[in-house]
């Protein structure tokens, strides 16, 4: 595996980052926690944050520390099968189908959740779990997976997760509009 | 910013830096010691960060600045009204609802723009759908369109030449082919795949070629059938090979003077293609040759009134007409001297020895 330092990967995919934070941010309103402070982008080790309260809500803690897998997720899906096919399949030179390419892996590689939103999902959950909360059940694989890949970033389990969604994804819609 | 004073060490510092245990106040190092000293008692000690209401915990205005004497707690931290305000509704920046405008307008233009793209890769997709049904015909035509769009796809060139091999379509095969990179492919399953079909296909077009010259040449007749036959075996996806066999063993009947045989195929040839001008030429050279051996006029009848649907039929094609014409020469001739030639001992009795088509 080669490396790169982090701040290089988070400037060429810059985008991500910021969507990653207004992710957090979003749910932080939606879910109407306070927040202190936000960074969408900067160059440094942590290319973002969102410094919010803490809450007793489990689906709040959930959603905030989940929802930008969520988003990032969706939109790099989005992108990506904006610019699938000419990219991909059609091999056509057009940049504008590069452009949304680029843009959806970028958003897509900043899909994971820091171990930071991890843990303290982790930390709640299993009690959670055992009474009975079914979104505390469900979050339990899901943070483990999660956190498995987190580590696996190293080998770059995040691009391969943007590439993963940026081309299963558009396959998989493609593959069922020419069915219908 | 406030100060208090340590009840443990006498240490002097910012109040929010102390904590207060039973109503005293304690530096962070006391805390710790005097919760140590409660644990080996068996007791647990209440111990609570406090707060200098004085300062903002975030833009660290002070309260007396604002003729307050401390600002509320909020969230556990003092708090001015302004960061009140902005920590319960964080505003999302003008700069990051603009790029999300942007963005959502992008892909607007993209989609707009991919429209072409979304129909070539639809059609690809059901395209290949069909030839893993093995519904080929039917898929030809869908990946015509797909590759029209994208001939460097090697997914839509290697599917189209795939689905047009398997039904004999060669020329579109080659179109879609020479059109991909000069018939560069990076070798994949597909590739081979198709590789290996239309090795196949040329070689049996090859035999079919020569079959085609050999049948030409006066006393090869026979072998040019046995290559015919060989082609069409070697690629029966290509009807038209199996459709020019009657032909050929025409031919051969034709070279072994077994007028019988050959008019008993052209028979079958003109059944089996009524609009054809050459299967009606073909009838009438053989009911010419039965004539010519037997002298039975109804022969004649039959092969002048053949060669008169074969010259309808020609109609409008000149190369047809050509050809038409040519063999009606020969046949009169044949009829009137009732004497069997070939074409190239005719050309060289009658044409100076030159070839004619």
């Amino acid at each position: 595996m080669f490396f790169i330092p982090g701040f290089v990967v988070s400037l060429v995919t810059f985008p991500g980052v910021i969507v990653h934070e207004a992710a957090h941010l979003f749910f932080c309103k939606l879910f109407r926690l306070a927040v202190f402070d936000v960074c969408f982008f900067r160059v440094g080790n942590l290319a973002g944050y969102v410094i919010h309260e803490t809450t007793d809500n489990f689906r709040a803690l959930f959603f905030v520390g989940i929802g930008p897998f969520i988003i990032n997720t969706l939109l790099c899906m989005v992108f990506c099968t904006a610019a699938f096919l000419p990219v991909w399949e059609l091999k056509i030179d057009d940049p504008l189908a590069y452009f949304f390419y680029w843009l959806g892996l970028s958003i897509g590689m900043h899909a994971f959740p820091s171990s930071v939103d991890l843990t303290n999902i982790w930390t709640v959950a299993p009690d959670l779990a055992k009474k009975g909360n079914v979104l505390a059940i469900v979050s339990l694989p899901l943070v483990a997976v999660l956190h498995v890949l987190n580590f696996a970033r190293v080998i770059w389990a995040d691009l391969g997760y943007g590439i993963a969604v940026g081309i299963l994804g558009p396959i998989a819609i493609f593959k069922t509009l020419a069915r219908t | 910013m406030r100060e208090g004073t340590c009840s443990g060490c006498g240490l002097t510092a910012p109040i929010g830096s102390f904590y207060g245990i039973s109503g005293k106040l304690y530096c962070e190092p006391c805390s710790w010691k005097e919760e140590r000293t409660a644990a080996e008692r068996g007791e647990k000690l209440e111990k609570i960060s406090v707060v200098d209401g004085s300062v903002c915990a975030r833009c660290k205005t002070r309260a007396e600045a604002t003729g307050a004497a401390d600002f509320p707690i909020c969230k556990g931290v003092p708090l001015c009204p302004n960061c009140q305000q902005q920590i319960q509704n964080w505003p999302y920046p003008v700069w990051l609802k603009a790029s999300l405008a942007g963005l959502l307008i992008l892909l607007a233009v993209a989609l707009v723009h991919g429209r072409k793209y979304f129909h070539a890769g639809r059609v690809m997709y059901a395209g290949e759908r069909l030839v893993e049904q093995g519904k080929y015909k039917e898929a030809v035509p869908l990946l015509k369109e797909a590759d029209g769009v994208a001939p460097q796809s090697d997914k839509a060139s290697l599917l189209l030449a795939k689905a047009a091999l398997r039904i004999g379509d060669v020329v579109t095969a080659q179109k879609a082919l020479q059109a991909h990179d000069a018939g560069h492919y990076e070798t994949s399953g597909d590739s081979q795949e198709v590789s290996a079909l239309w090795n196949r296909a040329t070689a049996a077009l090859e035999k079919a070629d020569k079959a085609s010259d050999l049948e030409g040449q006066p006393g090869k007749a026979e072998e040019a059938e046995a290559l015919m036959r060989q082609a069409s075996a070697e690629y029966p996806e290509m009807a038209q090979l199996a459709t020019a066999i009657p032909y050929f063993e025409a031919g051969s009947a034709f070279d072994r003077k077994d007028y019988d045989r050959f008019l008993a195929i052209s028979e079958g040839i003109w059944k089996a293609q009524p609009d054809s001008a050459n299967a009606a030429g073909q009838l009438a050279g053989a009911l010419a040759c039965k004539y010519a051996v037997s002298g039975d006029p109804s022969f004649r009848t039959r092969s002048e009134e053949m060669m008169g649907k074969a010259q309808q039929l020609s109609h409008g094609d000149h190369a047809a007409q050509q050809s038409e014409q040519e063999y009606a020469e020969r046949l009169k001739y044949r009829m009137d001297t009732r004497e069997i030639i070939n074409k190239q001992e005719y050309d060289r009795r009658f044409r100076g020895g030159k070839e004619t088509k």
